[in-house]
């Protein structure tokens, strides 16, 4: 018999609605709401053995949370984790999803369910999720494939389209039969043989972003300096990667009017930082900005700037870094940037 | 029919399976004895201080860190015998004749250059399968630079060395009959194929100045246009990697020596198709002549009657377009193409996986992504460095990588066996537990 842990938030475990959503990760040894009906449907040799839910707001605040939320499905031993469904309750999905990514992390299997439009579903990782019904009212059909699922996922079987698979499908490196110059010309042949959509790699497909309206008045703007060009303090304290950076940083610029040679450096490793590091300038040119600060072409600038090392960057972490960005620089009501690129 | 052995190369296989150091550098019926004295000599060079020099073989337990490059053992004849045209041979084209082969060991400089990359190559564990230097001989070429050497000249000193070096071995092999002979004719002209289809190879060579460079006859490839090259050049070592960004996307000397495309287009000649030559071509790193060169490689391989070509690249990132530029610009001129390209899709594979996609040649094979974690067991003995620099930790411990670090693991120019699949439709085993089997 297979254990099945059932994740929920505080509404559907019968708690309370918006006054409740505050409430801690809680554990309970069977199937509450939603799981009832879920434990019928995956039949009599699974169970669902323990149900644990969280309040939306607490859930959705702090990624500790979702640690505290696995430890308790830990606890219950799980052969699989069942999140949801979310439908299209944004606090619900992002916490049902980050449930599944930090399940998948740790080895546990999970399925989470939610409608294709919830905002949290890129927050899976690649997890696998099926989609739900846009509300609660759509419950019965929603659980219906979610239990489907279930009982392919406890066969050993992996979720595909078929069984209303949504998100990113996660690629995963394999061993090949043959080495890769042989596969090229192998494809080569098809191709040459009139197959034109022959390709081990699908074309990916990118956000197309629409630039934002140039800032009008930059005399009474704030200005900040941000780039990817790596340039940290000459001893990196916080140590930034030279590639595939996972995080950025930010540094003041209070009471300084030029970056001093020596004091500065790039730990870029995509290009040769020699002449960067000769005049920092050349990569964050704080000397023009300040000048421009004198003679009033600008409002002020932003006393820090931000820094990450553009190189060898996954797309999920570039777009995060840019989220993280754009908020922080609002909040300082920052009304222009300059991203000086490498 | 009998080749003409004036036509084509010829390469004579001495196999390898046993190493040693002694007084005299000789090669036995499969065992190679290094002269450490000898083969010091070979590096002498006033901006190298100390050389250290010591044999990794596979199944020890050891790791070599901070790879710079890695030269398989080959001569024409004493002294060369013109091999490495333009830093031990002069500058004359080779690629015809025969070739010593001491296949089964390579030459691997590892230490400390400005820009490298910190590289790794295993000598066992589950990731010595993932570089093609897990499974050589390695005589490793430790270097101290001279105080005050500036890095460029330390850089020249240990590559005219290291090719030195390479020569100095294969020549011990010159009197030893070899275990085999491989004899590759020369391409044919466009015409000669009785109606099979050209294929050629387009290889893209990383030419972005000192420490990313890649040298042609002895010359550096920056600022040159694309050309022809016969495939038996390859053999004899025309072109020769100074690129340590990147490792494992990288190419090193070892792999032109031992072209994966030429070798699987060679294996196909005659049969499904007739292999139509190789066009090697920079990887500049301004957007303009990234076009510039596509458009001129591709106007190249029409000229010479290519129906089809397989393209590779070199490093991360910026090199995955000057691959989507020339198969679409192959396209256009009437040439069907295929690329080589990792994949960048993020460790949990949920990215887009190519930085930079062709739009009208669409057909890509995929040598695996590049954020697939691996965890390396701990070692005896580490070689090239005490340390790992991207993790500051010991040498010797275990550690947590990602593949991007281990040498060549995702080779461009095909060499290795991993590719990626949505992970609902694959049948295959998953990489982490089949390179440990």
């Amino acid at each position: 018999m297979s254990r099945i842990v059932h994740y929920i938030n505080q509404f559907f475990a019968g708690v309370g609605g918006e006054d409740s959503a505050g409430t801690p990760p809680t554990s309970r040894p069977e199937p509450v709401g939603p799981g009832r009906r879920l434990s019928q449907l995956i039949g009599p040799e699974h169970e669902v053995v323990a149900t644990v839910f969280c309040g939306d707001d607490h859930a959705s605040s702090d990624p500790a949370v979702i640690a505290e939320i696995l430890e308790q499905i830990r606890a219950a031993e799980p052969d699989l984790v069942v999140a949801g469904p979310a439908f299209t309750s944004g606090r619900y999905g992002l916490a049902c999803a980050r449930v599944a990514a930090a399940a998948t992390a740790a080895g546990i299997p999970v399925v989470a369910a939610m409608h294709p439009d919830n905002p949290g579903l890129d927050e899976a990782g690649g997890a696998p999720v099926v989609e739900s019904g846009e509300v609660a009212r759509q419950m019965g059909p929603s659980l219906d494939r979610l239990a489907a699922a279930v009982r392919r996922m406890l066969a050993g079987e992996m979720l595909t389209a078929d069984d209303g698979r949504i998100g990113a499908v996660p690629r995963r490196s394999r061993v090949a039969d043959h080495d890769a110059a042989t596969r090229a010309v192998d494809l080569v042949l098809t191709r040459l043989g009139g197959d034109r959509d022959a390709t081990e790699v699908p074309l990916p497909r990118f956000d197309r972003v629409t630039p934002a309206a140039p800032a009008t008045d930059l005399s009474s703007a704030t200005v900040a300096l941000v780039t990817e060009s790596a340039l940290v303090p000459d001893d990196n304290p916080d140590h930034l990667e030279s590639a595939r950076a996972t995080k950025w940083l930010r540094y003041s610029l209070d009471g300084r009017d030029t970056l001093a040679s020596g004091d500065w450096r790039s730990v870029h490793g995509g290009f040769s930082t020699v002449w960067a590091n000769e005049d920092p300038h050349r990569l964050l040119p704080l000397d023009v900005a300040r000048q421009l600060q004198g003679e009033g072409a600008i409002g002020d600038l932003h006393p820090a700037y931000l820094v990450t090392a553009g190189n060898g960057t996954s797309v999920g972490n570039a777009r995060r870094f840019g989220i993280e960005w754009a908020a922080d620089l609002r909040h300082s009501e920052v009304r222009a940037a300059i991203l000086t690129a490498t | 029919m009998t080749p003409d052995p004036g036509d084509g190369l010829t390469r004579l296989v001495h196999r390898v399976v046993e190493v040693d150091v002694g007084p005299q550098t000789r090669f036995d019926q499969g065992r190679l004895t290094v002269s450490v004295e000898a083969a010091s000599a070979c590096l002498a060079d006033p901006a190298l201080a100390e050389v250290r020099l010591s044999w990794a073989s596979p199944g020890q337990s050891a790791r070599i860190v901070k790879v710079l490059d890695a030269v398989e053992p080959r001569t024409k004849g004493p002294g060369g015998g013109g091999i490495f045209a333009g830093f031990v041979g002069p500058e004359r084209v080779g690629g015809r004749g025969s070739t010593h082969v001491l296949r089964g060991a390579a030459v691997v400089a590892a230490g400390y250059l400005p820009r490298a990359q910190e590289a790794l190559i295993e000598m066992s564990g589950p990731a010595a399968a993932l570089s093609p230097f897990g499974a050589t001989h390695n005589l490793v070429v430790e270097f101290t630079p001279a105080d005050g050497a500036p890095w460029e000249d330390v850089d020249r000193a240990l590559r005219r060395g290291v090719l030195q070096l390479a020569t100095h071995l294969a020549d011990a092999a010159i009197e030893s009959p070899p275990d085999a002979e491989e004899h590759f004719p020369a391409p044919p002209p466009a015409g000669a194929g009785n109606g099979r289809r050209r294929v050629g190879a387009v290889t893209n060579l990383q030419t972005q100045g000192t420490f990313k460079d890649v040298f042609v006859y002895g010359r550096s490839f920056s600022g040159g246009l694309p050309t022809l090259i016969d495939p038996g050049e390859l053999d004899d070592g025309a072109v020769v990697s100074g690129q340590f960004g990147h490792p494992s996307l990288k190419n090193p000397t070892f792999m032109h020596q031992n072209h994966p495309v030429v070798a699987a287009l060679r294996a196909r000649h005659g049969r499904d198709l007739d292999f139509a030559g190789v066009c090697i071509s920079p990887e500049p790193v301004v957007a303009g002549h990234k076009e510039l060169v596509s458009a001129h490689a591709a106007r190249l391989c029409a000229a010479a009657g290519w129906d089809a070509a397989i393209l590779t690249k070199e490093g991360g990132g910026n090199a995955d377009a000057d691959v989507a530029l020339k198969m679409d610009a192959l396209e256009d001129a009437g040439v069907t193409a295929v690329g080589l390209f990792a994949e960048m899709a993020g460790p949990d594979g949920t990215g887009p996986p190519i930085v930079v996609a062709p739009e009208r040649a669409t057909a890509m094979v995929s040598t695996g992504n590049y954020d697939e974690r691996l965890v390396l067991p701990a070692v005896e003995r580490a070689l090239g460095g005490d340390r790992v620099a991207l993790l500051d930790q010991p040498a010797t411990d275990e550690l947590a990588l990602p593949i991007a670090v281990v040498y060549c693991a995702l080779s461009p120019l095909g060499w290795g066996h991993l590719t990626c699949a949505p992970e609902a439709a694959s049948e295959t085993t998953p990489v982490t537990e089949a390179i440990s089997q």
